[in-house]
């Protein structure tokens, strides 16, 4: 038992010293790396640490109407044609058409679009989100969680969930009406996957494209009330950032087509999600259509020199645009989001 | 690195919630899943190891074969076993702490039969001999061995212990890694470096480590005194 206390004690101790060896004493750090340090340490560190302060790529190309991002909601239908992995039929696929009817119907509601369009002010002097003029507006009464539809399964992509957008709106609506919201949270592409599979009760998406296909195929449903599948309700744009620099000088392109075209003509670096996400479907229809890229592996192996598919989300997309100087397309609330945390995403 | 300890360290002073949650998600899911599978494995890979039957090598080659499986793909077929198309769609499990255990029980139980097959092999023979030499029952010759396998029982643990922490293909795709009631430290940290946040990935990093470093001290304390 003694032998117990003691190493805890240690180990505790050990940590102490970590602590206070960072906080007061920089040379600590070094004495744990003594080979690196003595050589590049002193030339290394404050490069890092204005690198970490200025984060370079900035918005070059914004506002454009091509580049508008639109966000809908969709229900699930609990009647869709449901196949399991090998094509067979499937029945009975449980999905809570009452709870996804009653989210939709807050956040159409004016508590829940007054939070949605003020959301980011405070923290990012500027609105990440704006609210459709030709919005559905639900007045629906919502009616409180019971044992049975208590849990709503939202299948979304990763912008409006790394934006904050939903961990702020959600407690507000759990809290009133006693259900609980569990996101889902991944690139467009998966999220509705998972949602064809029977996971999610509703979608909230951001490519018109995938979720036309989602509505011909029979997965979504009309709820009552609503004159469509496709809810779409808020919108914001997508930019086109890059290097300050700018050697492709697309801050002076006609517009986003031909800034697009720029950086293909010049070769400049691009980083693309290439994960099948909302942004990637966006950029995608961005190329000129003579370079036929597109989201097979085949269709850009000749621009490998430039074009950059890096499979993963927004934050470490923006991070390796960062470092490598590279153009890239971002919705701009995660931008937004990037550049205030200096560019590491807190 | 120096402002990833400084950010673990804050992180851990906070008390953050959701820091919390993630961490008893993470106790949950790995505590639960290797006892389970040390439960499931022991009395197998003893069973391996100490009898001759038929079959029993080609079992043997199973089982080093599933050692081998890729986590993702036991998430993966377990994602499309409890789908809401899937045939177990009834037991609603999916995207739960429960089915994130099975998965990993799945996972770690072929290497906790492995260890404990490879120990006892090497000892029945000999302890056989001597136990029938004193004239011991069955019974009691399974009891000697148990006695015999204790640190090794012990080791398997750690192994099993250390791979349900690490683990994150099977529990990312099972679990979804949703907040507040799936995402577990390494399905965190995964996301975190999605989102590009790797300092934050890296304090949640040292936090594991120091917690798997603590279990481990006291588990091999207690091997040293058990099997003494």
């Amino acid at each position: 038992m003694k032998k117990i206390v003691s190493l805890m004690l240690a180990l505790v101790m050990f940590f102490a010293l970590a602590v206070c060896g960072q906080s007061t004493a920089p040379a600590f750090a070094a004495a744990e790396e003594p080979a690196p340090a003595e050589e590049a340490a002193p030339v290394e560190e404050p490069a890092r640490e204005t690198d970490a302060v200025v984060v370079d790529t900035c918005i070059l190309l914004e506002a454009d109407d091509a580049m508008i991002n639109n966000y809908s909601l969709l229900a699930v239908n609990p009647e869709a044609p449901w196949v399991d992995a090998d094509g067979n039929p499937v029945s009975d696929v449980a999905i809570n058409t009452v709870g996804a009817a009653a989210l939709i119907n807050w956040l159409l509601s004016e508590e829940g679009q007054e939070l949605a369009a003020n959301y980011g002010f405070e923290e990012y002097g500027e609105y990440l989100f704006y609210l459709k003029d030709d919005r559905p507006v639900s007045t629906a009464e919502i009616p409180a969680a019971t044992e049975e539809n208590r849990l709503i399964r939202l299948s979304t992509t990763t912008s409006v969930n790394d934006s904050g957008l939903l961990g702020y709106m959600l407690p507000i609506f759990e809290e009133k009406y006693g259900y609980e919201v569990e996101v889902y949270s991944a690139g467009t592409g998966k999220s509705i996957a998972n949602a064809k599979m029977g996971n999610a009760d509703l979608i909230l998406v951001h490519s018109k494209k995938q979720e036309e296909a989602f509505i011909a195929d029979g997965f979504s449903c009309v709820i009552d009330g609503m004159e469509a599948e496709r809810l779409n309700w808020m919108y914001n744009y997508f930019v086109l950032c890059g290097p300050s620099a700018d050697p492709a000088g697309v801050k002076d392109a006609a517009d986003v087509k031909a800034a697009f075209a720029a950086i293909a003509e010049g070769k400049f670096p691009f980083i693309s999600r290439g994960d099948g996400s909302g942004t990637h479907t966006k950029e995608l229809s961005l190329w000129p259509e003579e370079l036929g890229i597109t989201a097979e592996a085949e269709s850009f192996k000749d621009y490998t020199d430039w074009y950059i598919s890096a499979n993963t989300g927004m934050g470490a997309c923006l991070v390796m645009a960062e470092e490598m100087n590279a153009y890239i397309l971002t919705d701009k609330a995660t931008f937004l989001t990037f550049v205030a945390n200096d560019g590491v995403m807190g | 690195m120096g402002s990833s300890i400084r950010k673990a360290v804050e992180l851990i002073l906070s008390a953050d919630p959701e820091l919390l949650n993630i961490l008893s998600t993470t106790a949950r899911v790995c505590l639960s899943s290797s006892i389970l599978a040390l439960i499931i494995g022991v009395p197998l890979g003893i069973l391996f190891g100490a009898e001759r039957f038929p079959g029993r090598r080609v079992l043997l080659v199973l089982n080093r074969t599933l050692i081998g499986m890729p986590p993702v793909v036991c998430g993966l077929l377990f994602y499309m076993l409890f789908s809401g198309v899937g045939p177990f769609r009834h037991l609603h499990l999916l995207f739960t702490v429960k089915l994130m255990i099975i998965a990993q029980v799945v996972l770690i139980t072929p290497i906790i039969i492995g260890v404990m097959e490879t120990f006892v092999a090497d000892t029945a023979p000999a302890l056989r001999e001597t136990a029938r030499g004193l004239g011991f029952g069955r019974m009691k010759e399974y009891r000697l061995l148990i006695n015999e396998c204790l640190y090794s029982i012990f080791s398997s643990y750690l192994l099993s212990f250390a791979r349900a922490i690490a683990e994150v293909g099977a529990v990312a795709m099972v679990g979804g890694a949703i907040a507040w009631k799936t995402n577990v430290m390494t399905t965190a940290i995964m996301m975190y470096t999605n989102r590009g946040s790797f300092t934050l990935g890296i304090a949640l990093g040292l936090i594991l480590l120091s917690l798997s470093l603590l279990v481990n001290i006291i588990l091999s304390v207690m091997q040293g005194r058990l099997s003494r």
